[in-house]
């Protein structure tokens, strides 16, 4: 409020004298204080200060009239000389102290790096209804999408077909290790295209005693080093394969439980006592069912060693996103020609089961030769 | 360099365009003594004189009609309308020539022009001064519709703007003009029309908006990073031709989006990208598209106002409401 | 009391109705060569209309405004105007557009329905057709603004009829026109209809013409059906447009010898024996008898002109009928100066369009 009129002093009065002031030009007020005495025909009445502020004019002197609601005081505000330029002409513009910074600002959108999986989004309810991961869905769709009968086929594929068989007898659904073993084969077998090739090693040097499954491993390690394509890992969605500086053997053990496939880190860089130490180690914690779920995963190569009951050649599954596991069969005495001569010898035999989308034959036999090579001491 | 506002950029642009292309002409109601009402023109008057800055009478469907026969001369007239609330009158003219007139003669005659106008509310201004009416500009083929939400784009885009050879309608955000100052340099380097801008790069949503609802945007994105979810946020500025290809790269990341625009609901552009989305993305989507917007209703009088504009606690809850959707 | 302002509105004629004199001959109506330039282009006018109007009869154009007993009205003002001025028509003033380099063909193919008749292969400054009716006048307005800023010495023409006087645009334009001194001639073609609406209804002002008042400049009116004095007032108010920067208004007065457009019915509304009694004051026949009277026309020149006018209008047919119908897609190809990228999609979807001719 700028200026003040004399407000109606009582029962509207026309006018009124200023019979004496309180404040003079240039004077702060507080609320409330007394500016002026006026007198009315009626009474000698105070008046007081309306608002706080510095006063710049006053109306009249002592003893003039001042009419009621005309000026009586006029007080300094914000709007004083020169006004300020409000810089609107209706309504108040909000002004405030913030600072943009947009350094971030992208114009279009950022890169991505992944393709998302495409699905309508019927789809996507109907693939958690029936449990299955889109992830793990070929897309047969027009436009790369995951379809309906896509979801469907992958599910009746991890359900044992849509129709449910009738089973004579105790029936009892697998868990735990049995369950992930039955899930991780039916992928495998949907996604890998597993060539198996057959041989044999002799391995009539290697002493009774000695540990097969270390010389094995040290074996693996030579036909790598021929061919590193055998120890990779390849993604049949992007169709992108990475092959693996580490060897992280996985070595399938048979327990009562079922399947167990712990992991030798780094085997390259062990000596023969370190890996026989940590085989052992591992056979004790798989039994005891204390491996941690890390020492499961991340292996690269895999090694079945089942010849220990019976059982010769094998066409051994390879689990995805591995490209190749080495199959062990029983070891048997056989004669052979050496020399000109016949003799008994010590024969083990060998399936290696690569994973054709990544792998070639050629790669695959190189690394089998120079992994036999090492094997019968010739390498 | 000072940090300025967005009306201070948008007057900063005029300038350097008008210094440096004499065939730019600034025409409209209190635009050359005063300034603009607010102030987006001032100094222009002073520094390139009467004939280049007019004051009109007040008559918007001439204003429009003057800009075409200007620009069929050879001039790029910048037309300010002092409102979006005034720009009516000047319908018949835009729709009927402004946006078609390259179209008609084939070629041979074109209209390079820029019309300016305040737009939304949230100023408690008295009624007709508040509108936010975009979407009947960005329904008419052969238009362009820019809406800058910060000083920077304000700048770069009305230089933009002013170099198209295609007719522009300009809309500034009124409540921005002084709401944040920004470091614009005066370099003349324009933005891109024809293109969205991304000002924060999320994982979990994409929230779409334009104008001065980027405000309450980046205010929702700041909260909803306190629960831990990461929201894009996609700036539109060029309504039209919408930048689709932006909105559907962002979805496809996230598979969740919430439309943010103070305009009314039904027939927005929310509904354009809506239907984009759904034609184009539905593949990606974890949740339906949601949009946050101003009732259906006449924007109402200063005090209901505040009930009437969308806030950063709305675009929240439709974040929650995607996220726990699917 | 005091009277603070008056106005006078003058009328023109210079040969009447009987093609006599009436008033001093203009310095260009001295030379016969520069009357019978006129007296053909009005006969063409004429013909090239009747044409029209049979082509629209037979489905070979749209619908088509014809200027039947307005030659005269039209030719007079074209005839006026430098190359270097800009024209800006509403949509009846053919014998304007015809003194400005547009083709007869053209004309033909606008009416026809086809974009490219706006597309004027000999004219790139001068506006199309308008049909919103009276937007035009600001469009001239805003041409006639950027010739004073680039300081150039042009004049800006502008048409509309009766009922566009009647728009708010025609009083925003006479108004910046006034105030901002615009080179910029206003010619209001007042054939006393506007559609179905007659003059009376239209305005309570005793004239048009003096709507120019208001603006604050000069209107006059002019004998629509004398060619000489529409050509020289139209001239001297360009001139001024020029000089002076002086706008001006002409009310150029006329009748409306045919229906609004090949799609209306004027027997619905025109009072029976008006256009009979206005015929008598027609502008062709008037100036005919004039060249006569002075001895510089006669009926074996007449046949030559028939004959020429004849082979022109066939000439254009053959141009109108040989012209390749535009390719579906071309809706796109001017929307924008460069299409952008969103809307490639559509322009492709109708590139493959069954059936369409693409030309």
């Amino acid at each position: 409020m700028k200026i003040f009129d004399l407000p109606d002093l009582g029962e509207g009065l026309a006018e009124a004298e200023i019979h004496e002031w309180h404040v003079k030009v240039g004077d702060t007020v507080k609320v409330d204080q007394p500016l002026v005495t006026m007198e009315t025909a009626k009474a000698v009445v105070e008046v007081p200060s309306p608002q706080a502020g510095k006063i710049k004019k006053l109306y009249g002197n002592k003893g003039e009239i001042i009419k009621t609601h005309s000026p009586l005081v006029e007080f300094e505000g914000e709007h004083d000389s020169p006004q300020k330029d409000k810089g609107t002409v209706v309504g108040n513009l909000e002004e405030s102290t913030t600072v943009l910074d947009e350094g971030d600002m992208i114009i279009g959108a950022p890169k991505q790096a992944t393709l998302a999986v495409k699905a309508m989004p019927a789809v996507r309810a109907l693939a958690k209804q029936l449990n299955v991961d889109l992830s793990l869905v070929s897309p047969s769709g027009p436009q790369g999408q995951i379809t309906a009968e896509d979801v469907k086929k992958h599910a009746s594929l991890q359900t044992n077909h849509s129709t449910k068989t009738k089973m004579p007898g105790q029936v009892e659904a697998l868990h735990g290790v049995r369950r992930a073993m039955a899930m991780a084969m039916t992928h495998s077998h949907q996604e890998v295209v597993p060539v198996t090739i057959i041989d044999d090693a002799d391995i009539t040097h290697i002493t009774a005693n000695s540990d097969i499954t270390v010389s094995l491993i040290q074996a693996m390690i030579a036909g790598i080093k021929a061919e590193p394509a055998l120890n990779a890992w390849y993604d049949g969605k992007t169709l992108e394969r990475c092959l693996m500086k580490d060897i992280n053997l996985g070595l399938a053990m048979d327990t009562e439980e079922g399947l167990f496939v712990p992991v030798l880190k780094n085997v390259e860089q062990k000596n023969p006592e370190e890996l026989r130490n940590q085989i052992n180690e591992f056979k004790k914690t798989v039994k005891a069912r204390t491996v941690a779920p890390s020492e499961l995963q991340g292996a690269t190569i895999t090694l079945s060693n089942f010849g220990m009951i019976a059982g010769r050649y094998a066409t051994p599954i390879i689990v995805p996103p591995m490209v190749a596991i080495l199959g062990c069969g029983r070891l048997r005495e056989e004669p052979r020609v050496i020399n000109g001569k016949i003799e008994v010898r010590k024969i083990i035999p060998l399936s290696l089961t690569f994973d054709h989308r990544s792998v070639t034959g050629g790669e695959a036999t190189r690394f089998l030769g120079a992994l036999i090579k090492k094997l019968e001491n010739k390498a | 360099m000072a940090e300025i506002t967005l009306v201070e950029a948008i007057a900063q642009a005029l300038a350097y365009e008008m210094r440096k292309d004499e065939t730019v002409v600034v025409l409209g109601e209190d635009i050359a003594k005063n300034g603009g009402v607010f102030r987006a023109t001032v100094g222009l008057l002073d520094e390139f004189g009467p004939e280049r800055v007019r004051d009109t009478p007040l008559a918007e469907s001439m204003i429009a009609g003057l800009a075409v026969g200007m620009a069929v001369e050879g001039l790029k007239p910048v037309a300010e309308f002092q409102f979006m609330g005034f720009i009516y009158p000047a319908m018949d003219q835009i729709i009927n020539h402004v946006s078609r007139l390259r179209n008609r003669t084939r070629g041979r005659l074109s209209c390079p022009v820029v019309f300016r106008t305040p737009h939304g509310c949230g100023i408690h201004a008295p009624e007709h001064h508040s509108e936010s009416t975009e979407a009947l500009f960005a329904h008419i083929p052969g238009l362009r519709v820019v809406m800058p939400s910060s000083p920077l784009r304000a700048y770069g885009l009305l230089l933009a703007s002013i170099r198209s050879p295609d007719p522009v309608i300009f809309l500034e955000p009124t409540r921005l003009y002084r709401w944040a100052k920004q470091e614009v340099p005066n370099d003349g380097k324009a933005l891109p029309l024809d293109t969205c801008f991304t000002l924060r790069v999320g994982t979990d949503v994409t929230l779409v908006t334009w104008g001065a609802m980027v405000k309450e945007t980046l205010a929702a994105t700041e909260l909803l990073a306190r629960e831990g979810i990461s929201a894009e946020v996609i700036d539109v500025a060029t309504l039209k031709p919408l930048d689709i290809d932006t909105i559907l790269a962002s979805v496809e990341k996230t598979g969740r989006c919430v439309i943010i625009h103070e305009a009314a609901k039904s027939g927005g552009i929310g509904a354009e990208i809506s239907a984009q989305i759904a034609e184009r993305g539905m593949m990606f989507l974890q949740a339906p598209v949601q949009r946050i917007t101003g009732y259906d209703t006449v924007v109402p009088y200063g005090r209901l106002e505040k009930y009437y504009l969308p806030n950063e606690h709305q675009i929240v809850n439709a974040v929650h409401q995607a996220m726990e959707y699917a | 009391m005091k009277i603070v302002a008056r106005f006078e509105i003058p009328y023109y004629q210079i040969l009447d109705e009987n093609s006599k004199l009436v008033s001093e001959l203009p310095e260009f109506a001295k030379n016969p060569e520069n009357l019978i330039k006129l007296y053909r282009l009005m006969v063409l006018n004429r013909l090239f209309d009747t044409k029209a109007i049979a082509l629209q009869r037979t489905g070979k154009m749209g619908t088509y405004p014809s200027t039947r007993g307005q030659e005269a009205a039209f030719v007079g003002v074209g005839n006026a105007m430098q190359n270097e001025d800009v024209f800006v028509p509403y949509y009846r003033d053919v014998g304007i557009l015809i003194q400005r380099g547009v083709k007869l063909s053209e004309i033909l193919l606008f009416w026809g329905g086809d974009e490219r008749g706006n597309c004027f292969a000999n004219n790139k400054k001068d506006f199309p057709y308008c049909v919103p009716i009276g937007t035009q006048l600001l469009h001239a307005a805003g041409v006639a603004t950027a010739i004073n800023i680039k300081k150039e010495k042009r004049a800006v023409l502008t048409v509309c009829g009766d009922g566009g006087t009647s728009e708010g645009d025609f009083y925003e334009a006479l108004n910046v026109a006034g105030v901002w001194k615009l080179p910029l001639v206003f010619v209001v073609s007042n054939n006393q209809w506007a559609i179905s609406v007659p003059r009376e209804a239209q305005t309570a002002s005793q004239t048009i013409a003096q709507k120019a008042v208001a603006a604050g400049f000069s209107g006059e009116q002019v004998d629509g059906n004398d060619v000489i004095a529409v050509r020289e007032r139209v001239s001297k108010a360009l001139d001024k447009a020029r000089e002076k920067h002086e706008p001006t208004l002409i009310e150029i007065l006329s009748y409306r010898h045919s229906d609004h457009t090949t799609a209306d019915d004027a027997s619905r509304y025109e009072p029976k024996g008006t256009r009979e009694k206005e015929w008598t004051k027609e502008p062709v026949l008037r100036l005919k008898r004039y060249l006569e009277s002075i001895n510089v026309w006669d009926d074996k020149k007449e046949e030559e002109l028939a004959a020429e006018c004849a082979s022109e209008i066939d000439k254009t047919l053959q141009e109108y009928a040989n012209t390749p119908p535009a390719a579906p897609e071309s809706m796109f190809d001017h929307l924008y100066a460069s299409l952008p990228k969103i809307y490639e999609e559509q322009r492709a979807a109708l590139k493959h369009v069954k059936g369409a001719n693409h030309g």
